[in-house]
């Protein structure tokens, strides 16, 4: 309609990373510091297997959201039949085919299962002693040994091993002991008074330190239905095939069209897609409550699956507008990608950053008003607990990762100067990593970062983009086949 | 043509009839835009184009600068948060504190829906009172109307108008100046003054 018309040059040629020039080599760097990351995660394990497994989930959610959100970008795209996206749907493509990678970057995390769920090991044990039931007072379950963790959690972790402390902060605690509990408590257990606890006084009775635990395992055991390892296990073959195969067949159809060119390629994407989007609601959120909520079993909340979804889609949007723009920025495509599919991508990105703030804050106010104790433990632990060690964190994600990526991309002038929308993609990429942090790793302690953190980021982050940027090398960097192209080259805002 | 002279009111021998616009008729949305292009670098100020639908690349051809809509919103948004957050704190905190379901007096998560639904309801207001504003609305007649050709306007016309209070206009420059870029018609609106 308009005088905007593709130039002869960017209709016939066909974008690609050549061999040799901008971006080829990206995957090699990739895998390099991914193997890099993985030796200095196999180092982590040696060194500490509690940690590595923590960081290593972690490290496995930074990039499983995106790929997820991704594979989420392409379905919807088929499913709406979208015009102006197809340009940019291969950038989203190349990121949901790295999906596969996570079958088998999952299995630290299948292997460590025990380490990381708490109700594992309560079954385990529970199992064992079945004949005995929990009555028994004497018996030592897991759920015994997790609360002692989690006082332990209380005491400065800056001293190793948590077992030795520096005089001072002993000192300190002596003194706050002292006017608050009994010293029949004083240890380990002393320190809950500092973290305001409401169950501060379990701790230190016997007794009603036995009734709380024999409360948490019939809770578990009327949990046991869903956990339990063998179904544990099954679910993660399942989710992981689920993945595997819609991945595959997405960027199958699409890439088959490049050379084909026939129209029935779009046609299975479509007709595959709606149930894709059932697999990929109900893989996401039960992953989502296998693999984190179940960090702590007793917590709950329904909202759970919602949330990392949210985090998923606007973390996906970030990367695929920061790896379009590096596309453009080094000249491999034209204008096939141009400031209005910039444009929209910011539109999407900033309605999903909208709508992980009024989920993420629903969760939180549903839970602080309601005040049920079960279900605050999570908010707690962010934020009194460990003398308020993670509240920092906390506020950080108000700020970091929506009143100022929503401050900088509320503007239409922001998302279309490319120049500056990299700036708020950056803020929320960085600040979906924080919130998976502040999600994963209070479960084990105060905030302290440790190498093996980094290592594990590292070493998933680079087995994952070397997956993802080797498949840019080997297929053009728009769909050419696509029937719907043309509009999206001619596509701009009315 | 007589029914037709007879169904339209005669003007009153005493009423003086003044040029209000120049009306000019385009049968494609190429043409339209292309004339758009002319008038823009021509210069013109009080002008506008009139399609059955949105036409891309409008805005450009026509020079049009970013709606002040935005700007209106965002105060209004602001207001209306501030509103919400004041009138909480002051009423809850200050007159007349209160304990709500164990929560401490101005607990203000408790009333992040209510800051929530103002910032919505007062953006809402400056978007809508704002449109109509800035559009100059409401108002009861345009001369434009007075023209039979412009009901087309709606359908399968497209037209562009300059207004006779434009700085540059002149009856027969202007009326020159569109017939430069083929319109269809072009005629000369009057009203009554």
């Amino acid at each position: 309609m308009s005088a905007k018309q593709p130039t002869g040059d960017s209709a016939n040629r066909v974008p690609r990373i050549k061999e040799g020039g901008p971006l080829s080599s990206a995957w090699k760097i990739f895998a390099g510091i991914g193997a890099l990351g993985l030796l200095g995660a196999g180092a982590g394990y040696a060194t500490d297997s509690k940690r590595f497994a923590f960081a290593y989930l972690f490290a496995f959610f930074c990039f499983l959201t995106p790929a997820l959100g991704a594979l989420f970008f392409v379905f919807t795209q088929h499913m709406t039949k979208a015009g102006w996206s197809v340009t940019v749907r291969r950038t989203a493509e190349f990121f949901m085919a790295g999906l596969p990678i996570f079958t088998i970057l999952a299995l630290p995390i299948l292997v460590l299962a025990p380490t990381l769920y708490p109700w594992i090991r309560h079954s385990a044990e529970h199992g064992a002693h079945h004949g005995a039931e929990h009555a028994a007072p004497a018996e030592h379950t897991s759920l015994e040994a997790l609360a002692i963790e989690k006082s332990a959690l209380a005491q400065d972790h800056a001293a190793p091993a948590g077992e030795h402390e520096t005089p001072p902060n002993a000192a300190k605690r002596a003194t706050t002991e002292d006017s608050h509990s009994p010293p029949a408590t004083a240890g380990a257990h002393g320190s809950a008074v500092e973290r305001g606890e409401p169950a501060a006084g379990s701790e230190g009775d016997p007794a009603l330190e036995e009734a709380e635990e024999a409360e948490h395992a019939a809770i578990l055991k009327h949990k046991s239905g869903y956990l339990n390892t063998t179904f544990f296990y099954i679910r993660a073959v399942f989710y992981f095939a689920v993945w595997t195969w819609l991945s595959l067949s997405f960027f199958r159809f699409s890439t088959e069209q490049d050379t084909s060119k026939k129209h029935d390629s779009t046609t299975k994407a479509q007709n595959l897609s709606p149930l894709a989007a059932v697999l990929f609601a109900i893989t996401l959120t039960f992953a989502a409550v296998d693999w984190i909520m179940a960090l702590d079993p007793l917590w709950y909340s329904t909202m759970w699956g919602v949330q990392i979804f949210a985090g998923s889609v606007v973390s996906m949007y970030a990367l695929v507008i920061l790896t379009a723009l590096s596309l453009k920025n080094n000249k491999l495509v034209g204008d096939e990608i141009n400031v209005e599919h910039f444009h929209d991508l910011g539109k999407l990105q900033f309605g999903f950053l909208i709508f992980w703030a009024y989920i993420t804050f629903s969760q939180f106010f549903l839970i602080w008003y309601s005040n049920i104790p079960e279900e605050t433990t999570f908010y707690n632990r962010r934020w009194h607990e460990m003398s308020g060690a993670w509240q920092g964190v906390s506020w950080a994600l108000f700020f970091g990762h929506f009143i100022l990526p929503f401050a900088v991309l509320l503007s239409r002038n922001v998302k279309r100067r490319i120049h500056v929308l990299p700036i708020g993609c950056i803020i929320i990429l960085v600040m979906h990593f924080v919130e998976l942090y502040w999600i994963v790793m209070p479960t084990i302690g105060p905030l302290s970062i440790s190498w093996i953190d980094v290592a594990c980021f590292l070493g998933v982050g680079g087995a994952y983009l070397a997956l993802v940027f080797r498949s840019m090398t080997r297929h053009p960097l728009i769909p050419v086949g696509d029937p719907r192209l043309p509009r999206a080259l001619q596509f701009e805002q009315a | 043509m007589s029914a037709q002279t007879a169904a339209k009111p005669l003007p009153l021998a005493s009423a003086k009839r003044r040029p209000a616009l120049l009306l000019a008729e385009f049968d494609t949305p190429g043409g339209i835009v292309h004339a758009c292009e002319k008038i823009r670098d021509a210069g013109y100020t009080q002008w506008d184009a009139h399609t059955p639908f949105p036409i891309h690349g409008m805005d450009k051809a026509m020079g049009l600068r970013d709606s002040k809509l935005g700007w209106i919103v965002l105060f209004m948004a602001i207001g209306g948060l501030s509103t919400g957050v004041s009138l909480f704190m002051y009423m809850n905190g200050i007159d007349y504190p209160l304990v709500i379901g164990g929560k401490p007096p101005a607990a203000w998560p408790a009333s992040v829906p209510v800051f929530f639904e103002l910032t919505i309801l007062f953006s809402a207001f400056g978007a809508v009172f704002g449109m109509l504003g800035l559009n100059k609305l409401p108002r009861h007649h345009h001369p434009i109307f007075e023209s039979d050709r412009f009901r087309a306007a709606t359908d399968d016309k497209y037209f562009l108008s300059i207004d006779a209070s434009d700085p540059k206009f002149d009856a027969k420059k202007t009326r020159a100046l569109l017939e430069s870029a083929h319109p269809g018609a072009v005629e000369l609106v009057e009203e009554e003054g």
